[in-house]
């Protein structure tokens, strides 16, 4: 549906080309008819499982990254049940600290619509999508870190995933 | 057949290339490549940990083909390892 398209925005953002821009997002989901947007920023952080860290490279497989951004897009469109636009980007690449890693942006009629659509949006990018986030400690080692199988179907309940993660990394 | 694979995360460090290629018996399925490329890894990669494949999927660019599937001839896959995205 062409309106769907207009309405869902899907991106991978080489980080060497640009950073993550937050108000691009809120500007693509702002619409009048929407009085509630709810935005997540996923930043790098400095300190992971008692490790310092200096720095992320995300590795993504592209073109199936942008197909499960969408699917997950249509997917909440049909969970929240009201007009929506949804905004989905992921860096790719190099990060330093402090550096944007993902954002998600959903513009509703009402706030709880927005918060909905935006923690199915996030929860679902970080369980379904084929990204792989190697860190990269202070003492110079480096590692991928472990993550969630994607052999298994996607949980019906993105909201299971939300609060404890049943395997075993806090993200 | 030769099947073209495509590495991504801590499987890239199976092959500088970014992705190796296999010899699958015509008719061969998922699951069945899943215990070639495993065989494969560690005869030719030791440094990476072959078990992982048995927590990957393999993917087309446009999906997820699960274990029943049969391999698709004349099409690049990917194996996934288990994702860490946000």
């Amino acid at each position: 549906m062409e309106s769907a398209m207009d309405d869902l925005h899907v991106a991978v953002v080489e980080r060497a080309d640009a950073a993550l821009d937050v108000a691009a997002a809120l500007d693509f989901v702002s619409d009048p008819r929407f009085g509630g947007i709810s935005v997540f920023v996923g930043k790098v952080r400095d300190f992971n499982l008692g490790r310092q860290v200096v720095g992320i490279s995300y590795d993504l497989f592209v073109p199936l990254a942008l197909r499960t951004f969408r699917n997950i897009g249509e997917r909440a469109r049909a969970e929240i049940g009201a007009p929506m636009k949804l905004y989905i980007a992921h860096a790719k690449g190099d990060l330093g600290l402090g550096d944007l890693a993902v954002v998600v942006a959903a513009g509703t009629p009402h706030r709880a619509e927005a918060f909905r659509a935006c923690r199915l949006a996030i929860e679902a990018v970080k369980h379904e999508a084929p990204i792989w986030k190697q860190e990269h400690y202070v003492d110079g080692d480096s590692a991928w870190s472990e993550g969630c199988s994607l052999c298994e179907q996607p949980s019906e309940g993105a909201q299971d995933h939300s609060g404890h993660d049943g395997h075993g990394h806090a993200h | 057949m030769k099947v073209r694979i495509a590495l991504y995360g801590a499987l890239r460090e199976a092959d500088p290339r970014g992705h190796l290629e296999l010899d699958v018996p015509p008719g061969s399925t998922i699951a069945d490549l899943r215990e070639l490329l495993a065989a494969h890894l560690r005869e030719h990669a030791p440094q990476v940990n072959a078990g992982l494949v048995r927590i990957s999927a393999f993917a087309s660019s446009e999906e997820i083909l699960h274990n029943h599937r049969e391999v698709p001839a004349d099409l690049e896959l990917a194996v996934l390892p288990p994702v860490s995205g946000g």
